[in-house]
C-alpha cells in the first residue's frame, strides 16, 4: 500500500495535496472563517448588556462615521503612521546599506542589532524608553549638561516619545525588508557608476536606491500597517492626546464590550489602510505585482 | 576639497552614522539589564544603588512564576504546531503547482501584515461565537497564526537549496515517502527545521497584544502580566522580567546564528 502511495505521490500531486491540507485547513478555520465572522459581527446591534445583540444593521458603521471623536482617532493614527514610516524607512535604508557594505564581525553585529529587537516583546521595547525620555531622564540630563537647554523638555509622555517608540518597533522590519533586496545586488554596478565619475552620494541615490525599491516598498507598507495600528508605543509613551484607533478598539472590546462597533471600526480602518498601501506600492514599484516576498 | 579628502569625510560620517544608530538600537536593551539590578522602588536610569532585590522578589512571586509556566506551555504548543504546519505546507508548495499552492502563501502571510489588535479582536469574537473557552488553546492558535508564515518562508528557502534528485533516488529504490522524508530529506534540512522551531517559540514568547485579548483570569503570559503591571506602576520588576525575555531571544538568535550564520538568518526573517 505504501509503495503504491509512493508511486502516486511521484506521478501526481496527491501527496502535495495531503501535505498542504493541514495548513490550508488551519488557515481556513482560524483565519478566513474568523474574518467572515468579524464582518458579520460588524452588522449586529450594540447591546446594553453583553457584547452585542443579533441583528442586521449598519448602525455600527454609522456611529463610527458620524463620531468626531473617531475622526480624530483615525486622523491621529494615520498621522503617526506617516511620520513613523517616513522616519523608519529613511533610517532603515541607511542602516541596511551599511549592513550590506559591512563585512565580517561588523556585518554580524549590525545584523544582530536588527534581529534581536525584532524578537523582543513590544512591552520591553516601549517600556525601556520611558527612563530615557522622561523629563528627568537620560536624554534631558544630557541636553542640559551640554547646555543645549536649561529646563527639561517633555519628550515623553508625548508625541516625540510616541514617534521614537513606534520607529523603534518598525525599524527592524524595515531594515530586513530592504536588506533582503540589497543582499542580492551586485556591487559591481555601483563600482561601475563610481568609475564613470559619479560621487558616492550620487551613486547611492541613482544606483542603490532604484535597485532597493522593491524592498523599500515592502518596508513602507509593513511600517505603515504596523504604525497606523500602533498600540504599545502610544499607550506607554503618549500623553493621552496620542490615542490611536487600536487603543480605542482595545477599550471597545475589553472594557466597553461594544463588539459591533469595534468590528466595524477595525474593518473601516483595514479598508482605508489597504487603499493607502496599494497606492504606495503603485507609486514605488510601478505595479502591485513587483513584490515577491517579505 | 579634493576628491580623496572629501571621500574621507564621507566615510567618517557614514561610519559615525551607523554606529550611532547601532548604539541607539542597543540602548533600551542596556537599560533593561542595568535597571533590573536596581535597588530602589521606582525605575531610574542609571540607578543610584544596585542589588539583586527584584530578582529575589521575582522568584518569590507565584503570579510571575505561573506566568512563566503559561508562557512556556503556550510557546512550546505554538512552536510545535507552527513547525508542523509550516514545514509540511512549505514542502507541499515546493513540489506542486496546484492552484491551492499559489493561493496559500499570500493567505498565510496576511496575519503578519494586519495590526495585531485587529487579529486579537477577530479571534476574540470567533472563539466566543464557537464557544472555544480554553485560553491556552486560543493563544496557541493566535501565535501559530503569526509564527507559521515565518516557518513557512524559512523552509521555502531551505527546501529550495535541497537537491530533490536525492529524494527521487530514494523513491526509485522503493522506500515509502515517509521513510524517504525521514532518512533523506529531513537530515538535509534539519538545521532549518530547528531554527524555524526556535523562531516560532521566541515569537510566541514575546507576543502580547493577541495574548492580551485572549487571556483569562487564570492564564496570562509573561508579557501580558508585564503590561498589566506597568499600568499600575513603573517598578524594576518589569526590568527583571524583560531581562529574561531579552536573554531568551539572545540565546535563540545565537543558536540560530551558530547553526547557519547571521547573514542567512537576516535574509530569512
Amino acid at each position: 500500500m505504501f509503495a503504491w502511495l509512493g508511486r502516486r505521490i511521484k506521478s501526481q500531486n496527491t501527496g502535495s495535496v495531503m501535505l498542504i491540507a493541514p495548513l490550508a485547513a488551519f488557515e481556513l478555520v482560524f483565519f478566513v472563517v474568523p474574518f467572515l465572522i468579524l464582518v458579520r459581527m460588524s452588522l449586529n446591534e450594540s447591546a446594553q448588556a453583553g457584547p452585542y445583540q443579533s441583528g442586521f444593521t449598519l448602525d455600527a458603521y454609522r456611529s463610527v462615521l458620524d463620531s468626531t471623536l473617531y475622526h480624530d482617532l483615525v486622523f491621529f493614527s494615520f498621522k503617526l503612521g506617516v511620520i513613523a514610516t517616513v522616519v523608519a524607512v529613511l533610517l532603515a535604508l541607511f542602516y541596511a546599506y551599511a549592513a550590506y557594505r559591512a563585512t565580517g564581525v561588523r556585518k554580524s553585529l549590525l545584523l544582530f542589532s536588527i534581529i534581536l529587537p525584532l524578537l523582543t516583546t513590544l512591552v520591553v521595547k516601549t517600556y525601556a524608553w520611558r527612563p530615557l525620555l522622561a523629563p528627568n531622564g537620560v536624554l534631558n540630563d544630557l541636553l542640559m549638561a551640554v547646555g543645549l537647554t536649561s529646563s527639561p523638555i517633555q519628550f515623553a509622555p508625548g508625541m516625540f516619545g510616541t514617534v521614537v517608540g513606534q520607529v523603534y518597533i518598525v525599524f527592524p522590519y524595515a531594515v530586513l525588508a530592504i536588506y533582503s533586496v540589497l543582499s542580492t545586488m551586485d556591487w559591481d554596478t555601483v563600482e561601475a557608476a563610481r568609475d564613470l565619475g559619479a560621487s558616492r552620494p550620487r551613486s547611492f541615490l541613482e544606483v542603490v536606491v532604484p535597485e532597493a525599491l522593491p524592498g523599500i516598498a515592502v518596508a513602507t507598507v509593513v511600517s505603515f500597517a504596523w504604525s497606523v495600528g500602533a498600540y504599545a508605543a502610544p499607550s506607554q509613551l503618549g500623553s493621552g492626546e496620542q490615542t490611536t484607533f487600536a487603543m480605542e478598539i482595545e477599550s471597545l472590546m475589553l472594557t466597553a464590550f461594544d463588539w459591533p462597533t469595534g468590528a466595524a471600526f477595525s474593518l473601516l480602518m483595514l479598508a482605508s489602510m489597504l487603499v493607502v498601501s496599494l497606492a504606495v506600492m503603485r507609486l514605488l514599484t510601478g505595479s502591485v505585482g513587483g513584490v515577491q516576498d517579505v | 576639497m579634493s576628491r580623496v579628502s572629501r571621500e574621507r569625510v564621507e566615510d567618517a560620517l557614514f561610519r559615525a552614522g551607523y554606529w550611532l544608530l547601532f548604539a541607539v538600537i542597543m540602548l533600551p536593551i542596556l537599560v533593561v539589564f542595568v535597571t533590573s539590578f536596581q535597588q530602589g522602588e521606582y525605575l531610574t536610569f542609571p540607578p543610584s544603588e544596585y542589588s539583586l532585590r527584584w530578582y529575589g522578589e521575582f522568584f518569590a512571586s507565584e503570579e510571575w512564576l505561573s506566568a512563566v509556566v503559561d508562557s512556556a506551555a503556550i510557546g512550546i504548543g505554538a512552536s510545535v504546531l507552527a513547525t508542523v504546519l509550516g514545514v509540511t505546507g512549505s514542502l507541499a508548495v515546493q513540489r506542486s503547482d496546484s492552484a491551492l499552492s499559489r493561493v496559500l502563501p499570500p493567505v498565510i502571510l496576511l496575519p503578519l501584515l494586519l495590526p495585531p489588535v485587529v487579529i486579537g479582536l477577530t479571534l476574540l469574537i470567533y472563539v466566543n461565537r464557537i464557544g472555544f473557552t480554553s485560553a491556552y488553546l486560543n493563544i496557541v492558535v493566535a501565535h501559530t497564526l503569526w509564527a507559521t508564515p515565518l516557518v513557512f518562508f524559512v523552509m521555502q528557502s531551505v527546501f529550495a537549496r535541497f537537491d530533490w534528485s536525492l529524494r527521487d533516488a530514494g523513491m526509485d529504490l522503493g522506500a515509502r515517502p515517509s521513510r524517504v522524508f525521514y532518512h533523506v530529506v529531513l537530515p538535509n534540512v534539519r538545521s532549518g527545521v530547528v531554527i524555524s522551531a526556535v523562531i516560532a517559540f521566541i515569537v510566541s514568547l514575546q507576543e502580547f497584544i493577541m495574548a492580551l485579548f485572549l487571556k483569562s483570569y487564570y492564564v496570562k503570559t509573561v508579557p501580558v502580566l508585564a503590561w498589566t503591571s506597568l499600568e499600575s506602576s513603573l517598578t524594576p520588576m518589569v526590568s527583571v522580567v524583560s531581562a529574561f525575555l531579552v536573554l531568551t531571544s539572545i540565546v535563540g538568535v545565537l543558536v540560530a546564528a551558530a547553526v547557519m550564520n547571521m547573514e542567512w538568518l537576516a535574509e530569512q526573517l
